[in-house]
């Protein structure tokens, strides 16, 4: 659905893209990295605002600068300017003309897509008073209008209140579940895990890495999994642990109870752990793995913690 | 399907499927009809353009009384008798001096001649029409109104959704780059064209007798300048930040200055086609550049082809310039 191929952006003598190959099929991706890594130039690519210097980005077939392409392309930017003097009804329904529908059927989509996006009671009033939040799903909204088959959504639960977060939540979930190709950059780590655990981490203009969160974790043989076992036998179970070919070491931060494991290859690790706690009859009370979320993943990929 | 901020018992199903597919025809034609609201809420250059509006026709009434009425021009200019009042010292001159009958009646033929041309309707309307083209439409309006009015409304079509950064809104949609352009000019015409055909016909209506001659005869041209001035301003939007701001160094500089210089450089400005069409359209009526070697005018159909091509090539151009523009500015 979106292809970049080998894709070249420079700003000047700055490489805002390098040589970036990313193919996106339905579902729900997550875009991720510091600030500078390329995550809105590669956005801005999508949605056909920027060309490529080389290589060529192609949304559904068509390149993403033409107007073929945008019509496959529900665009939510960070930008935050409207056309303030308009009502958030008269502002999507101007964009949904804009699309080229009749005004009925235009009149009809804002209605339903304001009802769907929580606005259809609050879209009265001028969207120069609205709230960062307001504005949030106006945006999102005109993104939507036109049931686009790729849906590139740039920081789209800032400002958000939690309840609209959870609500924003469901919504991508059910428009990936139509089968829609979504790209959600964000900053919000902790929301982006629920919503998907399919992201592409940027770094320094290239993607660092793109696949689900376990497969990324994976590639990380520097880094073994870090490991918390809550065990009453906490040392019996470390001295057999450390029999194991992937545990890279043992730890006993608090007392004897708990152990801390370095594991590589965690898939393995866990299917010798299983084993070994079901032969040897240990009481495992409690086993959380500690550096595999996003935050963690990213900050070792880019080689420092990220805040 | 889930909803933001509706309840979950009364769940909103997606659009259904589109009864009429959408057009890029549609859209264009909505994005004329937006352009051209949004053109509406007037802002510093259009009140600037109104105010000057406001000061011509003031000045233009104020004037009109005497100005175009040669029996009250005055010789030497300013400050001597009118062209009426020096009648009368000529004929006590006559009187008082006692001629021989021959040169009393050659000064009395002169003097026949002149008041016979002085009260003719015909000579009196010309020459109130030449002084009303020299003084406000060329000076005033082809030089100076006509750029500047014109730039007020080319100018913002796409430099105000650039500094407002909404041009992104219309670059999301699925427009060509092009037919946004087009649109974005179509949707100033009607306003451009109303003030400075508007302003023109307002000027020449309070003129009287001279203005509505001039209005009869020169709307043609205000037409085809207003289309390549505006044509020349949008792609000014198209590729400057502050269009506004080039767009006025522009009136005041180039068109000026090109303008009055002698021979082959003038034609490098909107302006003098402009002329050299009104030029042509009132020479029956003795209208032509005070010097005509030096001016060089190009006769009317040049000059309308001159305008018309400009308008199609800057349109283009601009066209081109969008198409291939990356707007970084927007976010």
């Amino acid at each position: 659905m979106l292809l970049f191929d080998k894709v070249t952006k420079w700003y000047g003598p700055v490489i805002g893209l390098n040589q970036v190959t990313l193919e996106l099929r339905p579902g729900i991706t997550g875009l991720v990295g510091c600030n500078g890594s390329g995550k809105s130039t590669l956005l801005r690519l999508a949605a056909g605002q920027v060309r490529p210097h080389l290589g060529s980005v192609q949304v559904c077939g068509h390149e993403a600068w033409s107007a073929g392409a945008k019509r496959h392309i529900g665009y939510c930017p960070e930008l935050d300017t409207f056309y303030e003097e308009m009502s958030g009804r008269r502002f999507v329904e101007v964009m949904a003309q804009l699309c080229g529908y009749s005004c009925r059927e235009a009149r009809r989509r804002t209605a339903e897509i304001l009802e769907l996006v929580g606005m259809a009671d609050r879209a009265e009033g001028r969207l120069r008073g609205y709230s960062k939040g307001m504005r949030q799903r106006i945006k999102l909204a005109q993104a939507l209008l036109h049931d686009p088959e790729l849906l590139l959504l740039d920081e789209p639960l800032s400002g958000i209140d939690p309840i609209g977060r959870r609500e924003s939540l469901e919504l991508f979930l059910e428009l990936a579940r139509r089968g829609k190709c979504l790209l959600v950059s964000s900053h919000e780590l902790e929301e982006l895990e629920k919503l998907t655990d399919h992201v592409a981490i940027m770094a320094r203009g290239r993607i660092a890495a793109v696949g689900t969160l376990t497969q990324i974790r994976d590639l990380l043989d520097n880094h073994p999994l870090s490991i918390r076992i809550d065990c009453d036998e906490a040392r019996r179970l470390a001295g057999a642990l450390l029999g194991l070919e992937d545990v890279a070491g043992v730890e006993f931060p608090d007392g004897d109870h708990t152990l801390l494991v370095r594991a590589r290859n965690p898939r393995r690790f866990f299917q010798e752990l299983t084993g070994l706690v079901l032969e040897e009859d240990f009481d495992v009370r409690h086993l959380e793995t500690l550096d595999d979320s996003t935050h963690a993943i990213l900050g070792y990929l880019l080689g420092k913690r990220t805040t | 399907m889930a909803t933001l901020g509706g309840t979950s018992e009364t769940p909103v199903t997606p659009p259904p499927p589109i009864p009429a597919p959408p057009t890029a025809g549609r859209a264009w034609l909505a994005l004329i009809r937006v352009s051209w609201q949004r053109q509406a809420r007037a802002r510093m250059m259009v009140l600037i353009a109104l105010g000057l509006l406001a000061f011509m026709t003031f000045l233009v009434a104020i004037i009109t009384p005497r100005a175009w009425d040669w029996r009250y021009w005055r010789s030497p200019p300013r400050r001597g008798l009118s062209y009426e009042q020096w009648q009368y010292p000529l004929a006590l001159a006559r009187n008082a001096v006692p001629l021989d009958p021959v040169t009393g009646a050659v000064q009395r033929a002169a003097a026949g001649a002149y008041q016979a041309v002085l009260f003719n309707p015909e000579a009196t309307r010309r020459a109130g029409f030449t002084r009303f083209t020299d003084s406000i439409v060329f000076t005033m309006f082809t030089t100076f109104l006509l750029p500047l009015w014109s730039l007020s409304f080319a100018t913002e079509g796409l430099g105000r959704e650039r500094e407002d950064r909404n041009l992104l809104w219309l670059l999301t949609r699925p427009l060509s780059r092009p037919a946004i352009y087009l649109a974005k000019y179509v949707a100033i015409l009607p306003w451009a064209l109303g003030l400075n055909l508007g302003g023109f016909t307002l000027l020449c209506l309070v003129a009287g007798e001279p203005g509505r001659l001039a209005l009869r005869l020169y709307w043609p041209a205000v037409l085809w300048g207003t289309l390549a001035f505006c044509a020349l301003f949008h792609l000014m939007g198209a590729w400057f930040r502050r269009a506004a701001v080039v767009a006025i160094l522009y009136s005041f500089f180039l068109e000026t200055v090109l303008g009055n210089l002698p021979a082959y450089w003038k034609r490098a400005s909107l302006s003098f086609y402009t002329r050299c069409l009104m030029f042509d359209r009132a020479q029956d009526l003795g209208i032509q550049p005070d010097k005509p070697l030096l001016y060089l005018p190009v006769g009317g159909t040049a000059a309308w082809c001159v305008l018309a091509g400009l308008t199609v090539v800057l349109l283009a151009l601009g066209a081109l310039v969008f198409a291939r523009t990356e707007y970084l500015d927007l976010s």
